[in-house]
């Protein structure tokens, strides 16, 4: 209870409420604006949060993937174009609707749908995350190895198109974050006399260029001057929040909700699955389900409701063991980093009242998605209008601004830059880039908890395979491998009927 | 299936650099400490696990590229080429803009940059050309406004809001 009294504490200050609102605000433009991800969203605004107390900083980023995960109903009900991957089962009834003339009620049950299925998740990511983590406490640096072995094989397996890709780039972010001085015996690996690089791959341009500047410059690829974002023909004046109507659809409300909860913290599951899955479930349990598809209310509300359920799924594994899920979740796990905060379980353990302060920022991030939505509804919908060009310049600026802001080396923009181009070709090619920073941030956890095992059984490798803890989460990587293998090979020769 | 000839160049591109990788690796310096792994361990092995695992994607993107569709349509060849230009365009651009960062100073350099990158896509796109000399003249005061009110509005966002300091 103490640490959600000292959380309070850090939650409510001015500065800590206003930061929360602007990423809040900025996530919901990200959102509505189609091809721009809620992982580009926290990627922008990690530079801005460096000087912020740790609860203001991690509450913007939280308040963007919120709001994010919100605004992606917007094109998604009014043009039949899903402003975020998880918006995609939104345009199954929410366009239906729009072309009804209901635009404003599908999207004023949208947000309230968003807004119970986000304040239910930080209330289940409260009551689970503390438990796992005080769980975890036990873990020495055998489990910790095979822990991030065990991260790093999920993201793969699931991340890239194919397992293999995925695998490889993993591997390509485990290699990179080899590059500085070595933490044991403190020799140079990779750094060609640059003094940028001592210290390693500085975590912010990785994130930055992998999830932004790729972005743009696969914009910049499909950028076709003559392509004119379509005004939506349909009225919205009667945009409001439809509480009263909302919670009508309990049903469809309460199963949006678990399906997020339960999809969210399996890793690289991500928004879509959930979502699809909440609309799958909603249909299969009513009584009417000839009316899916053509315009049902409680279509809106089970997707919009898992959406943002999914979140505080997502953060369970992110916060309580250190292992993000999904491309959002790892880059808010850098930024948890670059904010000199190790998730994991000694974070419990030693700043709980930070930790209680990021769940409160959570939900205080859902309160104020809710009244910006319902404020800016009519604002969000021109933004759709923006002229791509000047927002491409916009968002290259305010990257290199971002990068270069944070300590003034410019090396640290060529790096930008690098993992931009990388970022572009593996998303390209079928690699994915969520790996990639999964092998950054989990690669030095995976190398140094290993040698250091080593030390400590003097050289004996048999304990990273006998300790119970450790040798499950390496069978159980070991499986999920398997699997994905079996299922691949089943999808190219399906069995002759 | 439209052919790629990118896939194929990309695995082997990783590949040419793991192997590079490993090379430079096996020179690190090694420490004896008892228990422990060489500081090359680990570079080594991931180089060598990317090669590896590279080496089947590079057969399977041949095969695939062999067996796609040849030759593209011309119209389909315009777009392409104008897709690149525009992608090469933005890196070049980029590149210019770390460049002259420091030597011109924040001002100078983003409001220039933010004023090519939107005027040199419309170039680079085509677009220019079916514009009339009003459009243009048009055109240029407005991007010339957009990129003066950017530059000012980050630099007042991060020197005054967030105490960042930039190059002046």
């Amino acid at each position: 209870m103490s640490g959600y009294i000292d959380g309070l504490g850090m939650v409510l200050q001015w500065g800590t409420l206003l930061a929360i609102a602007g990423g809040t605000l900025l996530g919901i433009i990200m959102g509505s604006l189609p091809g721009l991800t809620s992982a580009m969203a926290i990627a922008l605004l990690l530079p801005v949060t460096f000087g912020m107390p740790p609860v203001a900083g991690i509450g913007m980023l939280l308040g963007a993937l919120c709001g994010a995960g919100a605004s992606g109903s917007i094109p998604a009900i009014l043009l039949n174009i899903p402003g975020t991957p998880s918006s995609v089962a939104t345009t199954f009834d929410g366009f239906p609707m729009a072309q009804k003339g209901e635009a404003g009620r599908a999207l004023g049950l949208a947000i309230v749908a968003s807004f119970f299925g986000g304040v239910a998740s930080m209330v289940i990511l409260s009551l689970l995350a503390p438990p796992i983590a005080e769980f975890a406490l036990r873990f020495g640096p055998a489990e910790y190895f095979s822990l991030s072995i065990f991260g790093l094989v999920i993201i793969a397996s699931v991340a890239g198109k194919s397992l293999l890709k995925g695998l490889i780039a993993g591997l390509i972010g485990f290699f990179i974050s080899t590059i500085g001085t070595d933490p044991i015996t403190g020799v140079g690996r990779f750094t060609f006399d640059e003094l940028s690089l001592l210290t390693g791959v500085n975590l912010l341009p990785a994130l930055i260029g992998l999830f932004a500047i790729s972005q743009v410059l696969k914009d910049a690829f499909e950028y076709d001057p003559y392509e004119r974002m379509k005004e939506s023909a349909h009225r919205i004046d009667n945009a409001r929040p439809l509480f009263v109507e909302t919670l009508k659809h309990w049903k469809a409300l309460l199963i949006g909700i678990a399906s997020g909860s339960v999809v969210g913290p399996i890793p690289g599951a991500g928004g879509s699955i959930a979502s699809l899955v909440a609309y799958d479930q909603t249909r299969r349990f009513s009584k009417t389900p000839e009316k899916f598809g053509k315009g049902y209310a409680p279509g809106v509300v089970s997707v919009e409701s898992a959406n943002n359920a999914l979140l505080g799924g997502a953060l369970i594994p992110t916060l309580a063991l250190g292992i993000p899920g999904e491309a959002a979740t790892a880059v808010l796990l850098g930024g948890l980093m670059i904010q000199g905060i190790t998730p994991g379980p000694l974070l419990f353990a030693d700043q709980s009242g930070t930790i209680y302060g990021i769940f409160l920022a959570y939900l205080v991030a859902n309160f104020f998605m809710l009244l910006i939505m319902c404020l800016g509804i009519k604002l969000f919908i021109r933004v759709l209008m923006v002229p791509r060009k000047q927002l491409l310049a916009a968002i290259l600026v305010f990257c290199f601004i971002g990068v270069y802001g944070v300590d003034g080396d410019v090396f640290n923009l060529y790096l930008m830059l690098g993992f931009g181009v990388l970022g572009y070709f593996l998303n390209r090619y079928d690699f994915g880039t969520a790996p990639v920073i999964l092998g950054l941030i989990l690669g030095p956890i995976a190398e140094s908890n290993l040698r250091r095992g080593l030390q400590s059984f003097e050289g004996d490798w048999t304990p990273f395979f006998t300790r119970p803890i450790s040798v499950t989460f390496l069978v159980i990587a070991a499986g999920l491998l398997a699997l994905t293998l079996w299922q691949n090979y089943r999808s190219k020769h399906p069995r002759a009927t | 299936m439209e052919r790629d000839i990118g896939k194929p160049l990309f695995n082997l591109f990783l590949m040419i650099t793991s192997a590079i990788a490993f090379v430079v690796a096996s020179g690190i310096p090694d420490f004896e400490i008892v228990g422990d792994l060489s500081p090359a361990f680990f570079p080594q092995l991931l180089s060598g696990l990317i090669f590896l695992l590279a080496l089947p994607c590079l057969v399977k993107d041949v095969n695939e590229w062999r067996m796609a569709a040849g030759a593209r349509s011309q119209s389909a060849g315009v777009s392409r080429k104008r897709s690149i230009a525009q992608w090469l365009f933005i890196i070049l651009l980029l590149i210019g803009y770390i460049v002259s960062f420091e030597p011109l100073g924040y001002i100078a350099s983003t409001a220039l940059f933010t004023f090519v990158c939107v005027v040199g896509l419309a170039f680079v796109s085509g677009v220019w050309a079916s514009l009339s000399a009003i459009e243009r003249g048009k055109s240029l005061i407005a991007t010339l406004v957009f990129a003066l009110l950017l530059t000012l509005g980050i630099f007042y966002v991060f020197t005054e809001l967030f105490n960042i300091p930039l190059p002046t």
